[in-house]
């Protein structure tokens, strides 16, 4: 079965404001595509859509996984389905222990010695951590690597990750690599949103967004080159993108 | 007087409504662990120790009980109280005068039981004195019946002295609450610390009210005053936080946190600060609602239903 997600002239609206523009992209299994952009290019509002979070249903257009219509399914729904997002700010969840929390309560069967090595894996000591609370005593890059955990142990078959180095210091990147390595291992895709081009180029395909309209779709290199280039001195800035550029 | 062989039985009893209440009754036949167990108006179990006096005596309705702990005196481990009330109508009255003498530490581990009880009013009065640079830490878990008819009045007053540290835990979350009205108040004098906290799970159309004080008297006296209600379909929820602030750098925080569940849910939230010292500090936080969506959908996108992320969110807030 070939796996497929598929926005199909995707747009969003929201407060009469044109957030995403007739968006067309597909993402294949056992990838990294990265979604690179400046502050408010609509990346996040595009992770909210995918992930189906309230608030972000698109105004037209159409979410296909593996050919079944998913524009109207729930957060929860979707997750099932293999979908799960990685927040750019975590929240935090007062008396619940780590534990707690990657196992949703032992929802998920996991040992011990599994989720110690997961946290690990993503440079927090395992038997230190899985006692800890996953509230505001943690550092916000703390959190991420919980979050990132969590992410491990779900599986995805799509993990869209918001920005997972913000609050990360620049020498851990490699573990967010290992992590986005460790799902396309399972066959699982990364949809990677980020403007940090060190952490970009690990992708297969990167897409560019610009004020919610797909710029470019290309190799990393050449659509990084691109955004360094002419996104940091952008000329249209604040108005929609109206031609898709070649690269 | 009671005889022993309903002394017994009444014993089996109330072991086996304290166990499902989370308590451990083996606790109250292990001679090397303080304890008292009351039932109804009678005292049916109770085991002092070296540094420890507990004297007990019968009144109306009720048990009074003085509890010393003596000045040095460390516990390693807790004083086990278990009240119950095996009845279906009537009423308990429980007064602990609790003196905690200088330097001295202790935890008790109390356990409220009242499993069949449908009319009923349980009325509790803890008069508390900590000593100077005494510790004294105070857990109290309420199990009650599933009717919502219990009425459930409990009042503390706390003298803390110059370097003493009271921790105050109440926790009613696992049963109906009924009607509860629960007034904490603390006296902290210089260098000071308490710590009261309150957490309950209010559902159907049980009632709560909550009152927490903190009156910072000494220099350098510090408190925190915490109230977490979980307020589902119809139940009603006041809370009253209040802090003092007297003494030079004393130090407050009250903090209420109401979830909220349910469309007849009826809940209120009153902070009260008052700074009577230039030099003091109070501070106060306050969130009153539904649970929060971020937190849902964090718990959605991993696969949770709406009912479950809550769950989960609710058992983290109330333990």
């Amino acid at each position: 079965m070939v796996w497929l997600f598929v926005l199909k002239n995707l747009s969003l609206k929201k407060n009469e404001k044109e957030i995403l523009r007739d968006i067309n992209v597909a993402f294949d299994a056992g990838k990294v595509y990265a979604i690179l952009g400046t502050n408010g290019a609509g990346k996040s509002s595009l992770a909210y859509v995918l992930m189906g979070v309230n608030d972000y249903k698109p105004t037209s257009g159409k979410i296909l996984l593996d050919g079944e219509d998913i524009t109207d399914l729930s957060v929860t729904e979707r997750a099932k389905r293999g979908i799960t997002l990685l927040w750019q700010e975590p929240v935090r969840f007062q008396g619940l222990s780590v534990e707690q929390y990657l196992t949703l309560g032992g929802k998920i069967r996991a040992s011990r010695d599994e989720l110690e090595s997961i946290l690990e894996s993503v440079g927090l000591s395992g038997k230190l951590y899985l006692h800890r609370m996953v509230d505001g005593l943690l550092s916000g890059g703390e959190r991420k690597r919980v979050e990132l955990a969590s992410v491990l142990l779900l599986k995805p078959r799509y993990a869209i990750l918001d920005e997972p180095d913000s609050g990360i210091d620049i020498m851990s990147l490699s573990m967010i690599e290992k992590v986005m390595e460790h799902i396309v291992k399972g066959n699982g895709s990364v949809i990677l949103i980020t403007h940090r081009e060190e952490i970009a180029r690990i992708a297969h395909e990167a897409y560019l967004l610009c004020n919610g309209s797909i710029l470019a779709h290309g190799s990393p290199d050449k659509i990084i080159e691109y955004y360094k280039n002419k996104c940091d001195n952008c000329s249209h800035a604040n108005l929609p993108a109206v031609e898709e550029v070649k690269i | 007087m009671i005889s022993i062989v309903d002394q017994k039985k009444e014993f089996e009893l109330l072991k086996k409504a304290y166990e499902k209440a989370g308590g451990d009754a083996s606790k109250f036949l292990d001679k090397r662990v303080a304890s008292l167990i009351i039932s109804g108006n009678k005292v049916i179990g109770l085991n002092g120790l070296n540094g420890v006096e507990i004297q007990p005596e019968q009144i109306q309705d009720g048990v009074k009980a003085k509890m010393l702990i003596k000045k040095d005196t460390v516990l390693t481990t807790p004083i086990h109280i278990c009240t119950g009330f095996l009845e279906k109508h009537g009423l308990q009255r429980v007064i602990f005068e609790i003196e905690v003498q200088e330097n001295a530490q202790v935890k008790f581990v109390a356990h409220c039981t009242f499993p069949w009880a449908e009319q009923f009013t349980h009325d509790a009065l803890a008069i508390v004195h900590v000593g100077k640079n005494a510790k004294m830490y105070y857990a109290d878990e309420h199990y009650h019946s599933n009717t919502g008819s219990i009425h459930l009045k409990t009042t503390t007053r706390a003298t803390v002295e110059e370097g003493g540290v009271f921790i105050n835990n109440f926790t009613l979350t696992k049963t109906r609450i009924g009607k509860l009205h629960l007034d904490a108040s603390v006296e902290l004098h210089t260098n000071a610390k308490a710590d009261l906290s309150v957490k309950v799970k209010a559902s159907k159309t049980d009632e709560v009210a909550i009152r927490e004080k903190l009156n910072l008297f000494g220099d350098y006296a510090s408190g925190i005053a915490k109230t977490t209600v979980i307020a589902l379909d119809q139940s009603k929820a006041r809370v009253v936080n209040e802090a003092y602030g007297v003494g030079a750098y004393s130090k407050g925080h009250i903090k209420c946190e109401e979830v909220t569940k349910g469309e007849g849910v009826d809940v209120s939230t009153i902070p009260v600060l008052k700074v009577l010292n230039e030099l003091a500090e109070l501070t106060h936080e306050a969130s009153i609602g539904r649970v929060n969506a971020n937190q849902l959908q964090t718990l959605m996108a991993k696969g949770l239903t709406e009912e479950e992320a809550t769950e989960l969110i609710i058992k983290g807030l109330i333990g």
